[in-house]
């Protein structure tokens, strides 16, 4: 039974029955339905991997090995939360005028083809296709962001296009560098362009050009990705959009990225054996973090600072994949999807305080969060004890793992960087958000909007599932995320 | 098919056109006038659809000639026409003053297309037909880059935006034997004809919203 | 005695030569224009009349004023003795070759800017500053875009380079010399005072660059200086029209040689003169502070042409 079709057509067809449907209803319904689907083929997937070892379909068109399959359950669930929450929150935006009825189906047409776009970027195995779909999913997501018609929104969505686009220049330009690459053994066929071919004869790419290659595609996806000092967009385009799409942002299209990246990673190492992307990306990495910690603890609004803590997380990644070794890669993939469950609460819970407070600057919202939004609190304090790595929340063993994983391969100096700037990070979260949650509604503050808080259930699926999977990983799950790591080391 | 000693001319002619691109991307950096500058991208995208073809005709390849019309049809006639209109719709015709002006942006562009050149060196051997046309492409994306960085106006960041772009497919028509594999070939060309369809909307917008199509009036966002 | 009947030939040819082109210029910009415009040997009438009037001499002017058309005229004559119009050996070759042309052209220059400060009228130092003004950036161009040629013919000699152009080694479609035409071309235009860098027909003093220094000459200095901006602009088409196409050239002395390169060459001429005559009928004259622009670019051409010599082989 094709499992990788049926993922991409899933999300479209959804996309395209909001495009005709004049019922808003029908829309909401859609999209929930679609990526409930995506979530159970993924889930099928996981399993066919962990026994197939790689999944093809279209002839090796559509290609999925363990990390495409890990991606694609993230994707699913977080894509299955936001359409959930975006029901209530386009409702809500709609009765107070924020948002025309044609904006709102824009938005349920284009977020079924954002998601589609990202499940096309991890299952195609050419690398130029890839290329196409990071595009398409930049391109479908400019116009989400740009969904309110405010001066802020605009200026972020130009920012946001602009910055992406040039980036995928470069990086499409790092393509055209690894094809040439793997050209030069080939005079009179044309060489595949399929990853899953490339990495197999990759000893015999000329090193330089895949230097160059790798270089470009790295300044180019990075900059997708948000790495640092490429993620100027990443503020502005993450917080000016609306909540169920800045969570969709935030909690996968900048792994998309990171994926798209370790494609591109896998691929110098099988030609060079040298740590040369690696330093890349370990330079990147501490710098993100570092940058990010500053600008986390003097944050005045709130998605900002949540987009912010994004970018750490990022760098995090990034600098578990460089320290190379199975515990830290290990760690890393595992902080993907622990990022992916907890940062789409943070951005749900922001969105419900916006539409309460009209506002999302922390002066003006005020203490007393708790005595307005009692669930909203609940979850959104415990999403960012989960996004700054305490106990129990799985992102503490993935954070301490990369840490000790760094102490172990005698890369002190680097694990104490990424401590100092987690505890930097933590202290900037958590003071900010102890200012708004808890406490009392001083008496000149303005009075909230009647439309109280509300998404519980998509707040509650990725809590429920971040607080399952924190103590208890499924075997399955387990297997996949060692099998992960293993293409990431490059064994096959 | 064709004698070998033909490829000489072949040759040449593509570096020819190369050199022309890169005069005409000289001109976009030292031109004001937002219609004139759409044109000028047209016949850019003249030049590489006609690399193209010369490349299918030497390689026989049909479908680099595919790739050609494609380009002509997309990039020649599409897109000036969608950038035209646009312009027409939100009636600015004419740049304001560049950062840096006229005769420093050129000697900036000069400095440039050397280091593009110094930085391809190493790979002239790689290079299939003509010399060196992996530095106009390099220079065209250094160039690309800086009318970006140079410019106000929303549409001529586009423009900007869509030379980066076609200094890049000029790079995979100087590497590689027989262009990209046509798969990818069409989802670019897609991916770059929607892209700008995108851009062009929210050009429309912030003329809308802003009065203007300044783009140094975005800037309330910071921190 | 070869010699001297090439160099007097050469002088004729050069002074009976240049008004016709300047009259069929003007002709053919008034036709364009739909007007029907001076006769073609309108401007031999001219020189004749200005020759036979009298001068009237400000009482400011010095040594200067009556030395400059004499220096002007000779030295635009002999840069011209050193281009190859006909044959693909100058008369003066051995006294010069492009850096001896270069510097003769700007010995005139500099004499005709000294020429319009030294009656010491408001419009003539505003002509001679403006006119050093497009100098200082013309000349760096017009330098490299000759050297682009040199360097691939291997001599800054004239002939040399014409010489070289008749090798199967010579690649017509060769880049470098297509930039360094095309910023000379720029440059032509500039050093002859056409449109769009000045317009050679205005009559209001504060649009000339060229015009303005010569306000205060009249009777036969005005037709010597005449006669060599005419001469200058001869000289400078050679330039373009032998170098990057030297079709027909007659390397030997045979008469038919002679003959054929005769007609090659008044070709050549009237159809760069065609091609002057319709950039100049569909721009219109840039303003003062534009033209750097405009020589800048030219600038940036040269220095790419001159680039990609070294990095087009």
């Amino acid at each position: 039974m094709p499992l990788l079709s049926p993922l991409l057509i899933a999300p479209l067809l959804a996309g395209l029955l909001c495009l005709l449907t004049p019922s808003r209803r029908i829309m909401e319904a859609a999209g929930v339905l679609a990526f409930a689907a995506t979530l159970a083929l993924g889930i099928g997937l996981l399993y066919r991997v962990l026994a197939d070892g790689v999944v093809t379909e279209w002839g090796g068109f559509l290609c999925a090995d363990a990390l495409s399959a890990w991606m694609v359950l993230l994707i699913s669930i977080v894509s299955l939360a936001t359409s959930l929450y975006a029901g209530r929150y386009l409702r809500v935006e709609l009765a107070v005028g924020a948002l025309t009825p044609g904006r709102v189906r824009e938005f349920f047409v284009l977020t079924p083809v954002f998601g589609a776009g990202m499940l096309f970027v991890v299952l195609a195995n050419n690398l130029g296709v890839m290329w196409a779909a990071v595009e398409a999913t930049a391109l479908s997501s400019v116009l989400l962001v740009a969904l309110y018609n405010r001066r802020n929104s605009l200026e972020a969505a130009w920012k946001y296009v602009v910055l992406g686009s040039l980036g995928l220049a470069l990086a499409l330009l790092g393509t055209v560098f690894i094809y040439a690459a793997a050209c030069k053994n080939h005079e009179h066929a044309l060489p595949s362009f399929n990853w899953s071919q490339l990495v197999v004869v990759a000893d015999q790419f000329d090193p330089n050009l895949l230097k160059l290659a790798f270089v470009f595609a790295f300044v180019g996806y990075g900059t997708k990705a948000g790495l640092a000092p490429m993620h100027t967009w990443l503020p502005d385009a993450h917080s000016e959009a609306p909540s169920p799409t800045s969570a969709m942002l935030s909690g996968v299209s900048l792994k998309i990225a990171l994926y798209a990246l370790l494609r591109f990673h896998i691929l110098t190492t099988a030609c060079l054996h040298s740590g040369f992307s690696r330093h890349f990306f370990l330079a990147f990495g501490l710098f993100s973090m570092f940058l990010a910690a500053p600008f986390i603890l003097v944050q005045r609004n709130l998605k900002r600072m949540l987009a912010y803590s994004s970018l750490e997380h990022v760098g995090l990644i990034c600098t578990g994949i460089a320290l190379n070794t199975p515990l830290t890669i290990f760690g890393a993939l595992l902080h993907m999807g622990y990022h992916a469950l907890a940062k789409p609460v943070l951005f749900f819970a922001a969105g419900n305080i916006h539409q309460t407070f009209h506002t999302l600057e922390f002066r003006a919202i005020g203490p007393g969060v708790g005595q307005v939004l009692p669930v909203t609190m609940v979850c959104m304090g415990a999403a960012a004890v989960a996004a700054t790595g305490l106990p129990p929340f799985g992102m503490f063993v993935s954070e301490m793992t990369v840490i000790a994983g760094g102490m172990a391969a005698r890369q002190t100096t680097v694990s104490v960087l990424v401590l100092v700037a987690l505890l930097a990070c933590f202290c900037g979260i958590l003071q900010q958000l102890t200012r708004i949650l808890p406490g009392v509604r001083s008496p000149g503050a303005r009075p909230p909007a009647p439309h109280a808080g509300g998404g519980v259930s998509a707040m509650g699926l990725l809590l429920g599932g971040l607080l399952v999977f924190s103590v208890w990983l499924p075997a399955p799950l387990l297997a996949l995320l060692h099998q992960a790591a293993g293409v990431i080391e490059g064994k096959s | 098919m064709n004698p070998p000693a033909s490829i000489e001319i072949g040759s040449q002619a593509i570096t020819l056109m190369a050199a022309l691109m890169l005069v005409v991307q000289l001109l976009l950096i030292a031109q004001r006038m937002l219609l004139t500058s759409i044109r000028l991208f047209a016949i850019q995208s003249l030049f590489l659809a006609a690399i193209a073809a010369v490349v299918a005709y030497y390689h026989n390849a049909w479908h680099v000639y595919f790739i050609a019309l494609l380009t002509l049809v997309g990039k020649v006639i599409f897109l000036p026409w969608l950038l035209n209109r646009l312009v027409y719709r939100i009636q600015i015709d004419q740049e304001i003053e560049p950062l840096l002006n006229a005769p420093a942006s050129m000697l900036v562009c000069g400095g440039l297309t050397l280091l593009g050149y110094v930085v391809a060196r190493p790979f002239t051997s790689l290079e299939r037909l003509g010399n060196n046309t992996l530095a106009v492409a390099l220079t065209l994306l250094l160039t690309g880059f800086f009318l970006m960085i140079n410019r106000r106006k929303a549409l001529t960041q586009v423009l900007a935006l869509l030379t980066v772009e076609n200094g890049v497919m000029l790079a995979a028509v100087a590497l590689t034997t027989y262009g990209m594999p046509l798969v990818v070939e069409l989802g670019i060309f897609f991916d770059v004809m929607v892209a700008v369809m995108v851009l062009g909307i929210l050009v429309y917008r912030i003329r809308e919203n802003f009065a203007s199509m300044d783009t140094s009036k975005l800037n309330q966002l910071k921190g | 005695m070869k010699a001297i009947a090439g160099v007097f030939f050469q002088t004729l040819l050069l002074l009976l030569l240049a008004p016709l082109l300047s009259g069929c210029i003007r002709n053919w910009k008034a036709k364009l224009q739909n007007r029907r415009g001076p006769r073609v040997w309108q401007p031999y009438l001219d020189l004749a009349k200005f020759m036979r009037k009298d001068m009237v001499i400000s009482e400011h002017a010095s040594w200067v004023f009556h030395a400059m058309p004499y220096v002007l005229f000779l030295s635009t004559l002999l840069a011209g003795l050193m281009m190859p119009l006909i044959t693909a050996a100058a008369p003066l070759r051995l006294f010069g070759d492009a850096l001896a042309f270069i510097g003769l052209l700007a010995l005139g220059r500099f004499f005709l800017a000294l020429g319009g400060l030294d009656p010491a009228s408001a419009f003539g130092g505003m002509g001679s500053s403006r006119e050093m003004t497009l100098a200082a950036i013309a000349e760096p161009a017009l330098l490299l875009a000759i050297f682009t040629v040199a360097i691939t013919s291997g001599s800054t000699d004239f002939s040399q380079m014409l010489g070289a152009a008749q090798t199967p080694a010579w690649r017509l479609l060769n880049p470098a010399h297509l930039l360094a035409f095309s910023a000379l071309f720029i440059v032509l235009l500039a050093e002859t005072g056409r449109i769009p860098v000045d317009n050679p027909a205005t009559h209001l003093e504060l649009t000339m660059i060229h015009e303005a220094m010569l306000l205060e000459y009249s009777g036969r200095y005005l037709a010597l200086i005449e006669w060599s901006a005419s001469i200058k602009q001869l000289v400078l088409m050679a330039l373009l029209v032998n170098i990057f196409f030297p079709v027909g050239i007659a390397v030997g002395l045979e008469p038919a040689a002679l003959g054929w390169s005769m007609a090659c060459f008044l070709g050549k001429l009237l159809l760069l003169a065609g091609a002057v005559v319709l950039v100049e009928t569909t721009n219109a004259k840039m303003r003062l502070f534009r033209v750097p622009d405009l020589l800048s670019a030219a600038f940036v051409l040269a220095a790419l042409a001159l680039l990609s010599t070294f990095l087009f082989h």
